[in-house]
């Protein structure tokens, strides 16, 4: 049961901190009637998850057509894609609001902005979201005594409640931040966790055949931290980190900084303007 | 880009814009994938998940040449291969076959296991 449970909430932990850091944000901005939207864009996820990992649905047959590994990368590369957009327009709001009082009132989220905050949800959750299904549908069809079963499900289904549990204490802890300590800790953390996704998209790439690893294995740090560690997993689902890493996944990952760094500038001197 | 008055400074932005171009626009030219390592004469090898195993436990191969692993997930539920030594991972769905590739290895025992069913699931790819 302790093995199930803590499959799941792995998974979980990273969609909690992405959904506690975008409803602390909301209410940093005074928008918490907007929860709704990532409420929605997860409860969305959980949906579609169901429906790709489902055996004979029309997601899932699009899954078969185009490949397991092709479908996980773009993903995350749609998930890296909203993320980023969102750490630049959460750093363009942070530098409008004047220490710590809103220079406006309430500043109007335009509705693409609150799409993408749903949207944002919902790649937070469905990036596992397909998997933990996939998962809990294979405890739950596996032969053996009712009891075992029913335990390992149960296990599974805790892992997950507890993630919920860490996105609300998310939710509170980084709440209690100041505003430009919550705006620095959350865009670092949001930054990390794309670079992570989009080493992973590259990995499933180099899996797939479609992208050479160049040379692979980079190093072994298996002796200093392991995948298969809690500690270990939790920082390599978070954050991307590999004890045999490509290359080329490292590149990806050290290259995405700059990228993001240069379109902040370039929005912050826009601002400027 | 739009002209500078004279005197006015150049706007920090640009030294991240220069460090972009000068890691991405060789990244893409080298590893463009139509340019990227030509598909050799791969090794392919087989591996089917049954009964929450994989049979045969143990595969072998030469070192020095890239690798295929043919993975078939003959079960009734998924199973996600996964490997940190071999850096992989990947859900495979019942009755699915995922084809893992991997680049040239040298000789050593690389182990592997069934995430969902860690316990039965464990094998080894041997290079030699």
């Amino acid at each position: 049961m302790l093995a199930t449970f803590v499959i799941t909430w792995r998974e979980t932990i990273e969609a909690a901190l992405i959904i506690g850091i975008l409803l602390a944000y909301l209410r940093k901005i005074g928008h918490h009637q907007e929860f709704r939207y990532i409420f929605g864009g997860a409860a969305a996820a959980v949906v579609a998850s169901a429906l790709f990992a489902g055996a004979s649905s029309l997601a899932s047959r699009l899954v078969d057509w185009i490949g397991e590994a092709l479908f996980d990368s773009l993903i995350l590369l749609a998930a890296v894609a909203v993320l980023t957009y969102m750490v630049v327009w959460m750093h363009h709001n942070a530098r409008e609001i004047k220490g710590e009082l809103l220079s406006k009132a309430d500043q109007a989220l335009a509705r693409h902005q609150l799409w993408a905050l749903g949207t944002l949800a919902f790649v937070g959750v469905f990036r596992e979201g397909v998997e933990t299904v996939l998962f809990l549908w294979g405890l739950m069809l596996q032969a053996g005594p009712v009891a075992n079963v029913t335990l390992q499900v149960a296990g599974g289904l805790g892992g997950i409640a507890l993630g919920i549990v860490m996105a609300w204490l998310f939710f509170k802890g980084f709440g209690h931040l100041d505003l430009k300590p919550f705006f620095k800790v959350t865009g670092v953390l949001l930054l990390f966790i794309a670079a992570g996704m989009l080493s992973s998209a590259v990995g499933r790439l180099i899996s797939g055949g479609w992208l050479p690893p160049l040379i692979e294995p980079l190093w072994d740090t298996s002796w200093l931290l392991n995948e298969r560690s809690l500690v270990g997993s939790l920082v390599a689902g978070l954050f991307g980190y590999r004890s045999h890493p490509s290359l080329l996944e490292l590149l990806v990952y050290v290259g995405y900084f700059p990228l993001v760094l240069f379109w902040l500038r370039k929005e912050h001197h826009d601002l400027a303007q | 880009m739009k002209p500078r008055p004279i005197g006015q400074a150049r706007r920090r932005g640009s030294a991240w814009r220069r460090a972009a171009v000068l890691f991405w626009l060789p990244a893409a030219i080298v590893f463009w994938p139509p340019g990227a390592s030509p598909a050799l004469a791969d090794q392919e090898l087989v591996l089917t998940i049954k009964d929450h195993r994989f049979q045969p436990p143990e595969v072998r191969a030469k070192a020095g040449e890239p690798i295929i692993l043919n993975v078939t997930n003959a079960d009734p539920t998924p199973e996600e291969f996964e490997s940190g030594a071999l850096n992989r991972e990947q859900v495979i769905r019942p009755g699915h076959t995922v084809s893992i590739h991997l680049p040239a290895l040298k000789p050593g025992s690389y182990e592997f296991y069934g995430e969902f069913n860690p316990k039965t699931a464990t094998g080894r790819l041997t290079v030699e």
